[in-house]
Protein backbone atom coordinates (compact mmCIF):
# COMPACT_ATOMS: atom_id res chain seq x y z
CA UNK A 1 0.00 0.00 0.00
CA UNK A 2 1.26 3.63 -0.97
CA UNK A 3 0.67 6.52 0.79
CA UNK A 4 -2.24 7.43 2.73
CA UNK A 5 -4.97 9.46 0.87
CA UNK A 6 -5.37 12.43 3.03
CA UNK A 7 -7.51 14.97 0.66
CA UNK A 8 -9.05 15.00 -2.66
CA UNK A 9 -8.48 18.78 -2.70
CA UNK A 10 -12.65 18.60 -4.30
CA UNK A 11 -15.23 20.37 -2.53
CA UNK A 12 -17.46 18.24 -0.85
CA UNK A 13 -15.68 14.95 -2.21
CA UNK A 14 -14.71 13.20 0.86
CA UNK A 15 -11.89 10.12 0.42
CA UNK A 16 -13.12 7.03 -0.45
CA UNK A 17 -11.59 4.57 2.39
CA UNK A 18 -11.37 1.50 0.10
CA UNK A 19 -11.75 2.90 -3.37
CA UNK A 20 -10.12 -0.33 -4.93
CA UNK A 21 -12.66 -2.62 -3.58
CA UNK A 22 -15.24 -0.44 -4.42
CA UNK A 23 -14.40 0.18 -8.26
CA UNK A 24 -14.34 -3.72 -8.60
CA UNK A 25 -17.34 -4.30 -6.86
CA UNK A 26 -19.03 -1.39 -9.35
CA UNK A 27 -17.08 -2.63 -12.64
CA UNK A 28 -18.40 -6.06 -11.90
CA UNK A 29 -21.64 -5.31 -11.16
CA UNK A 30 -21.58 -3.28 -14.69
CA UNK A 31 -20.46 -6.12 -16.35
CA UNK A 32 -23.29 -8.57 -15.10
CA UNK A 33 -25.49 -5.83 -16.24
CA UNK A 34 -24.20 -5.86 -19.40
CA UNK A 35 -24.39 -9.24 -19.92
CA UNK A 36 -28.45 -9.16 -20.22
CA UNK A 37 -27.62 -7.21 -23.65
CA UNK A 38 -27.44 -8.63 -27.10
CA UNK A 39 -23.97 -9.57 -28.33
CA UNK A 40 -23.61 -6.57 -30.95
CA UNK A 41 -25.37 -4.12 -29.14
CA UNK A 42 -22.50 -1.20 -30.21
CA UNK A 43 -23.07 -0.13 -26.19
CA UNK A 44 -22.52 -3.14 -24.54
CA UNK A 45 -19.06 -3.78 -26.75
CA UNK A 46 -17.34 -0.35 -26.06
CA UNK A 47 -18.94 -0.08 -22.48
CA UNK A 48 -17.22 -3.83 -22.29
CA UNK A 49 -14.32 -2.25 -23.58
CA UNK A 50 -14.07 0.87 -20.92
CA UNK A 51 -14.69 -1.52 -17.87
CA UNK A 52 -12.50 -4.24 -18.85
CA UNK A 53 -9.61 -1.81 -19.34
CA UNK A 54 -10.36 -0.15 -16.01
CA UNK A 55 -10.84 -3.66 -14.02
CA UNK A 56 -7.48 -4.91 -15.22
CA UNK A 57 -5.55 -1.68 -14.12
CA UNK A 58 -7.63 -2.51 -10.76
CA UNK A 59 -6.20 -6.01 -11.24
CA UNK A 60 -2.27 -5.10 -11.67
CA UNK A 61 -2.16 -2.92 -8.31
CA UNK A 62 -3.80 -2.15 -5.12
CA UNK A 63 -2.11 1.65 -4.88
CA UNK A 64 -4.78 4.20 -5.37
CA UNK A 65 -2.42 7.10 -6.88
CA UNK A 66 -1.46 4.31 -9.27
CA UNK A 67 -4.86 3.24 -10.39
CA UNK A 68 -5.40 6.98 -10.76
CA UNK A 69 -2.61 7.48 -12.88
CA UNK A 70 -3.12 4.63 -15.51
CA UNK A 71 -6.83 5.01 -15.96
CA UNK A 72 -6.24 8.78 -16.30
CA UNK A 73 -9.57 10.03 -15.97
CA UNK A 74 -9.34 11.48 -12.50
CA UNK A 75 -9.25 11.09 -9.00
CA UNK A 76 -10.62 7.24 -7.32
CA UNK A 77 -13.40 9.20 -6.43
CA UNK A 78 -14.66 10.51 -9.41
CA UNK A 79 -13.96 7.18 -10.99
CA UNK A 80 -16.34 5.68 -8.57
CA UNK A 81 -19.09 8.18 -9.42
CA UNK A 82 -18.49 7.53 -12.76
CA UNK A 83 -18.93 4.15 -12.62
CA UNK A 84 -22.07 4.48 -10.32
CA UNK A 85 -23.13 6.59 -13.32
CA UNK A 86 -22.35 4.21 -15.63
CA UNK A 87 -23.92 1.34 -13.64
CA UNK A 88 -26.87 3.54 -13.58
CA UNK A 89 -27.15 4.05 -17.38
CA UNK A 90 -27.15 0.41 -18.46
CA UNK A 91 -29.63 -0.52 -16.14
CA UNK A 92 -32.26 1.95 -17.51
CA UNK A 93 -30.19 0.97 -21.06
CA UNK A 94 -31.81 -2.21 -20.76
CA UNK A 95 -35.49 -0.99 -20.72
CA UNK A 96 -34.39 1.45 -23.59
CA UNK A 97 -33.04 -0.98 -26.46
CA UNK A 98 -31.09 1.24 -27.71
CA UNK A 99 -29.60 -1.04 -30.13
CA UNK A 100 -33.05 -1.44 -32.00
CA UNK A 101 -33.14 0.10 -35.08
CA UNK A 102 -34.29 4.16 -36.03
CA UNK A 103 -37.88 4.60 -34.27
CA UNK A 104 -38.70 7.35 -36.53
CA UNK A 105 -38.04 8.84 -39.15
CA UNK A 106 -37.85 12.67 -39.05
CA UNK A 107 -41.02 14.54 -41.07
CA UNK A 108 -39.63 15.49 -44.45
CA UNK A 109 -37.97 18.85 -44.02
CA UNK A 110 -37.72 19.05 -40.37
CA UNK A 111 -33.85 19.40 -40.39
CA UNK A 112 -33.41 21.50 -43.34
CA UNK A 113 -31.90 24.87 -43.00
CA UNK A 114 -32.67 27.50 -44.15
CA UNK A 115 -35.94 26.42 -43.98
CA UNK A 116 -37.97 26.92 -47.48
CA UNK A 117 -40.43 29.20 -48.21
CA UNK A 118 -44.16 28.87 -47.30
CA UNK B 1 -5.87 8.09 -21.87
CA UNK B 2 -9.09 8.45 -21.68
CA UNK B 3 -11.13 6.01 -24.18
CA UNK B 4 -12.99 8.97 -26.20
CA UNK B 5 -9.01 10.36 -27.30
CA UNK B 6 -7.87 6.89 -27.93
CA UNK B 7 -10.37 5.81 -30.32
CA UNK B 8 -10.06 9.52 -31.86
CA UNK B 9 -6.04 9.06 -32.44
CA UNK B 10 -6.78 6.35 -35.05
CA UNK B 11 -9.18 9.06 -37.56
CA UNK B 12 -6.34 11.08 -37.83
CA UNK B 13 -6.60 10.14 -41.74
CA UNK B 14 -9.55 12.49 -41.34
CA UNK B 15 -6.53 15.74 -41.04
CA UNK B 16 -5.57 15.88 -44.64
CA UNK B 17 -8.92 16.25 -45.76
CA UNK B 18 -10.39 19.20 -43.76
CA UNK B 19 -11.09 22.20 -45.79
CA UNK B 20 -8.91 24.90 -45.01
CA UNK B 21 -10.80 28.08 -45.69
CA UNK B 22 -9.51 30.51 -43.22
CA UNK B 23 -6.73 32.19 -45.58
CA UNK B 24 -8.44 33.01 -48.72
CA UNK B 25 -11.47 34.47 -48.98
CA UNK B 26 -14.80 32.03 -48.20
CA UNK B 27 -15.73 31.37 -51.73
CA UNK B 28 -12.53 29.93 -52.67
CA UNK B 29 -12.03 26.54 -50.49
CA UNK B 30 -8.85 24.68 -51.09
CA UNK B 31 -8.12 20.90 -49.53
CA UNK B 32 -4.90 20.92 -47.14
CA UNK B 33 -2.30 18.97 -48.03
CA UNK B 34 0.87 17.75 -46.36
CA UNK B 35 3.00 20.38 -48.38
CA UNK B 36 0.51 22.93 -46.85
CA UNK B 37 0.57 22.62 -43.39
CA UNK B 38 4.42 22.24 -43.90
CA UNK B 39 5.12 25.49 -44.81
CA UNK B 40 4.78 28.53 -42.63
CA UNK B 41 1.98 30.37 -43.05
CA UNK B 42 1.90 34.12 -42.35
CA UNK B 43 -0.92 35.35 -39.55
CA UNK B 44 -3.36 37.26 -41.69
CA UNK B 45 -6.44 37.57 -38.90
CA UNK B 46 -5.17 36.86 -35.41
CA UNK B 47 -8.47 37.62 -33.55
CA UNK B 48 -10.27 35.11 -35.39
CA UNK B 49 -10.66 31.61 -33.96
CA UNK B 50 -8.08 29.35 -35.39
CA UNK B 51 -9.88 26.24 -36.96
CA UNK B 52 -8.47 23.18 -35.41
CA UNK B 53 -8.85 20.20 -37.23
CA UNK B 54 -7.86 17.49 -34.09
CA UNK B 55 -10.90 19.24 -32.07
CA UNK B 56 -13.32 18.32 -35.33
CA UNK B 57 -11.61 15.08 -35.49
CA UNK B 58 -12.71 14.06 -32.05
CA UNK B 59 -15.88 15.72 -32.87
CA UNK B 60 -16.57 13.62 -35.84
CA UNK B 61 -15.72 10.41 -34.45
CA UNK B 62 -17.70 11.15 -31.37
CA UNK B 63 -20.61 11.74 -33.58
CA UNK B 64 -20.20 8.13 -35.44
CA UNK B 65 -19.87 6.23 -31.82
CA UNK B 66 -23.11 8.39 -30.79
CA UNK B 67 -25.20 7.13 -33.66
CA UNK B 68 -23.54 3.29 -33.21
CA UNK B 69 -24.56 2.92 -29.15
CA UNK B 70 -27.90 4.29 -30.13
CA UNK B 71 -29.21 4.03 -33.52
CA UNK B 72 -32.82 3.31 -32.27
CA UNK B 73 -32.83 6.74 -31.44
CA UNK B 74 -30.38 9.44 -33.52
CA UNK B 75 -31.77 10.33 -37.06
CA UNK B 76 -29.20 12.72 -38.23
CA UNK B 77 -25.54 14.08 -36.53
CA UNK B 78 -24.52 17.05 -38.28
CA UNK B 79 -21.31 19.45 -37.59
CA UNK B 80 -22.10 23.49 -37.84
CA UNK B 81 -19.99 26.09 -37.80
CA UNK B 82 -16.87 24.25 -38.41
CA UNK B 83 -16.66 22.64 -34.69
CA UNK B 84 -20.18 22.47 -33.12
CA UNK B 85 -21.49 18.29 -33.01
CA UNK B 86 -25.34 18.56 -33.63
CA UNK B 87 -27.26 15.31 -32.34
CA UNK B 88 -30.83 15.22 -34.37
CA UNK B 89 -33.19 12.55 -32.37
CA UNK B 90 -37.31 12.83 -32.24
CA UNK B 91 -38.84 13.55 -29.50
CA UNK B 92 -39.17 10.21 -27.55
CA UNK B 93 -35.47 10.00 -27.35
CA UNK B 94 -34.47 12.96 -25.31
CA UNK B 95 -34.52 10.99 -21.79
CA UNK B 96 -32.08 8.12 -23.27
CA UNK B 97 -29.88 10.31 -25.46
CA UNK B 98 -29.40 12.85 -22.50
CA UNK B 99 -29.07 10.28 -20.36
CA UNK B 100 -26.28 8.30 -22.12
CA UNK B 101 -24.61 11.99 -23.07
CA UNK B 102 -24.82 12.19 -18.96
CA UNK B 103 -23.33 9.10 -18.01
CA UNK B 104 -21.63 7.46 -20.20
CA UNK B 105 -17.82 7.11 -19.40
CA UNK B 106 -16.51 8.23 -22.88
CA UNK B 107 -19.19 11.27 -23.15
CA UNK B 108 -19.70 12.42 -19.59
CA UNK B 109 -21.83 15.73 -20.46
CA UNK B 110 -22.58 16.29 -17.44
CA UNK B 111 -23.35 20.13 -17.29
CA UNK B 112 -26.70 21.32 -19.13
CA UNK B 113 -25.78 24.75 -20.07
CA UNK B 114 -28.82 25.68 -21.70
CA UNK B 115 -32.35 24.70 -23.25
CA UNK B 116 -33.45 27.14 -26.13
CA UNK B 117 -35.80 26.93 -28.58
CA UNK B 118 -36.85 27.50 -32.02
CA UNK B 119 -39.95 28.07 -33.80
CA UNK B 120 -40.01 27.65 -38.00
CA UNK B 121 -44.18 27.65 -38.46
CA UNK B 122 -44.22 26.24 -42.01
CA UNK B 123 -42.72 22.69 -40.75
CA UNK B 124 -45.28 19.93 -39.86
CA UNK B 125 -43.49 20.00 -36.34
CA UNK B 126 -42.82 23.74 -35.76
CA UNK B 127 -40.82 23.75 -32.48
CA UNK B 128 -37.29 22.67 -32.39
CA UNK B 129 -35.96 22.05 -28.55
CA UNK B 130 -31.98 22.36 -28.50
CA UNK B 131 -30.28 21.46 -25.52
CA UNK B 132 -26.68 22.78 -25.02
CA UNK B 133 -24.47 20.58 -23.22
CA UNK B 134 -20.61 20.65 -21.76
CA UNK B 135 -18.26 17.96 -20.44
CA UNK B 136 -16.04 19.45 -18.36
CA UNK B 137 -13.88 15.95 -18.53
CA UNK B 138 -13.15 16.02 -22.19
CA UNK B 139 -13.65 20.06 -22.67
CA UNK B 140 -16.46 19.46 -25.50
CA UNK B 141 -19.67 20.96 -26.37
CA UNK B 142 -22.67 18.64 -27.97
CA UNK B 143 -25.95 20.13 -28.93
CA UNK B 144 -28.81 17.91 -29.02
CA UNK B 145 -32.28 18.73 -31.31
CA UNK B 146 -35.75 17.61 -31.18
CA UNK B 147 -38.66 18.60 -32.42
CA UNK B 148 -42.11 18.90 -31.25
CA UNK B 149 -45.84 20.73 -32.50
CA UNK B 150 -48.15 23.02 -30.68
CA UNK B 151 -49.81 19.72 -28.76
CA UNK B 152 -47.50 17.00 -28.07
CA UNK B 153 -45.60 17.06 -25.33
CA UNK B 154 -41.95 16.27 -24.79
CA UNK B 155 -40.83 14.05 -21.70
CA UNK B 156 -38.92 16.66 -19.37
CA UNK B 157 -35.22 16.26 -19.04
CA UNK B 158 -35.50 17.29 -15.08
CA UNK B 159 -35.10 14.06 -14.10
CA UNK B 160 -31.49 13.70 -15.79
CA UNK B 161 -30.33 17.53 -15.56
CA UNK B 162 -31.68 19.41 -12.96
CA UNK B 163 -30.73 22.44 -13.92
CA UNK B 164 -33.85 21.92 -16.96
CA UNK B 165 -36.18 22.62 -13.95
CA UNK B 166 -36.57 26.50 -14.98
CA UNK B 167 -35.20 25.68 -18.60
CA UNK B 168 -38.51 23.78 -19.70
CA UNK B 169 -41.00 26.66 -17.91
CA UNK B 170 -38.77 29.21 -19.87
CA UNK B 171 -39.73 27.22 -23.02
CA UNK B 172 -43.15 26.50 -21.56
CA UNK B 173 -43.73 30.14 -21.01
CA UNK B 174 -42.03 31.31 -24.40
CA UNK B 175 -43.15 28.89 -26.97
CA UNK B 176 -46.18 27.17 -25.27
CA UNK B 177 -44.56 23.96 -25.54
CA UNK B 178 -45.79 21.00 -23.04
CA UNK B 179 -43.25 19.14 -20.95
CA UNK B 180 -44.38 15.79 -19.73
CA UNK B 181 -43.48 14.93 -16.09
CA UNK B 182 -42.13 18.11 -15.36
CA UNK B 183 -42.44 18.74 -11.46
CA UNK B 184 -43.47 22.25 -11.53
CA UNK B 185 -44.06 23.60 -15.06
CA UNK B 186 -45.41 27.44 -14.37
CA UNK B 187 -45.13 30.82 -16.33
CA UNK B 188 -41.51 31.64 -15.08
CA UNK B 189 -40.92 35.21 -17.65
CA UNK B 190 -43.95 37.16 -18.38
CA UNK B 191 -46.17 38.78 -15.92
CA UNK B 192 -49.15 37.48 -13.83
CA UNK B 193 -52.09 36.64 -15.99
CA UNK B 194 -49.88 37.31 -19.01
CA UNK B 195 -51.68 35.06 -21.82
CA UNK B 196 -50.25 33.83 -24.39
CA UNK B 197 -46.72 32.49 -25.54
CA UNK B 198 -44.59 35.65 -26.90
CA UNK B 199 -41.41 33.35 -28.54
CA UNK B 200 -44.48 31.98 -30.85
CA UNK B 201 -43.63 33.66 -34.84
CA UNK B 202 -47.49 34.24 -34.98
CA UNK B 203 -47.72 36.53 -31.38
CA UNK B 204 -47.57 40.14 -32.54
CA UNK B 205 -44.46 41.99 -31.53
CA UNK B 206 -46.49 45.11 -30.26
CA UNK B 207 -48.33 41.93 -27.80
CA UNK B 208 -52.40 42.02 -26.89
CA UNK B 209 -52.36 44.31 -23.92
CA UNK B 210 -50.61 47.70 -22.64
CA UNK B 211 -50.15 48.87 -19.13
CA UNK B 212 -49.96 52.44 -17.78
CA UNK B 213 -50.95 54.47 -15.05
CA UNK B 214 -54.25 56.08 -14.53
CA UNK B 215 -54.23 58.69 -12.41
CA UNK B 216 -58.08 59.04 -12.06
CA UNK B 217 -57.73 55.40 -10.36
CA UNK B 218 -54.55 56.21 -8.72
CA UNK B 219 -53.34 52.58 -10.07
CA UNK B 220 -51.95 50.66 -12.64
CA UNK B 221 -53.82 49.17 -15.46
CA UNK B 222 -54.04 47.11 -18.07
CA UNK B 223 -55.97 47.92 -20.99
CA UNK B 224 -56.06 45.95 -24.58
CA UNK B 225 -54.07 47.49 -26.86
CA UNK B 226 -54.92 50.41 -29.20
CA UNK B 227 -53.10 51.51 -31.99
CA UNK B 228 -53.35 54.73 -33.84
CA UNK B 229 -52.84 52.48 -36.75
CA UNK B 230 -55.09 49.66 -37.91
CA UNK B 231 -53.41 46.45 -37.69
CA UNK B 232 -51.65 45.61 -40.53
CA UNK B 233 -49.94 42.32 -42.72
CA UNK B 234 -46.21 43.79 -43.46
CA UNK B 235 -44.67 41.63 -46.39
CA UNK B 236 -41.65 40.85 -44.63
CA UNK B 237 -40.25 38.97 -47.26
CA UNK B 238 -37.80 40.54 -49.62
CA UNK B 239 -37.71 39.94 -53.58
CA UNK B 240 -34.45 38.97 -53.46
CA UNK B 241 -32.49 35.48 -51.97
CA UNK B 242 -32.27 35.55 -48.12
CA UNK B 243 -29.34 33.02 -47.66
CA UNK B 244 -27.12 32.89 -50.84
CA UNK B 245 -24.63 31.88 -49.03
CA UNK B 246 -26.21 28.67 -48.41
CA UNK B 247 -27.33 27.78 -51.82
CA UNK B 248 -23.65 26.47 -52.52
CA UNK B 249 -22.34 25.27 -49.52
CA UNK B 250 -24.61 23.99 -46.99
CA UNK B 251 -24.67 24.95 -43.30
CA UNK B 252 -23.94 22.32 -41.86
CA UNK B 253 -22.15 19.01 -42.96
CA UNK B 254 -23.64 15.43 -42.38
CA UNK B 255 -21.26 13.14 -40.32
CA UNK B 256 -23.98 10.41 -39.97
CA UNK B 257 -27.36 10.00 -41.13
CA UNK B 258 -28.79 6.54 -40.77
CA UNK B 259 -32.23 7.74 -42.09
CA UNK B 260 -31.18 8.44 -45.62
CA UNK B 261 -29.08 5.21 -45.67
CA UNK B 262 -31.85 3.03 -44.94
CA UNK B 263 -33.63 4.88 -47.93
CA UNK B 264 -31.32 4.17 -50.18
CA UNK B 265 -31.12 0.32 -49.64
Amino acid sequence: MGMLKRTTGLVGMAVAPNAHHTLGALYGKILRVLQKMPENAAYRKYTEQIVRERAAVLKQTRDVYEIETKINCGQAEELIIQAENELNLARKMLNWKPWEPLMAKPPKGQWDWPPTKA
Amino acid sequence: MSFLFKRTVGSGYTLGRSILSNVKSPAVQRVATLADQAAPQTETRPTVAKFDPLQKAHLVDFGKYLAECMPKYVQKVQLTAGNELEVLIPPEGVIPVLQFLKDHHSAQFTNLVDIAGMDVPNRPNRFEIIYNLLSLRYNARIRVKTYTDELSPVDSANDVFKAANWYEREIWDMYGVFFANHPDLRRILTDYGFEGHPFRKDFPLSGYVEVRYDDEQKRVVVEPLELAQEFRRFELSAPWEQFPNFRSNPASEEVVNPGDEKSKQ
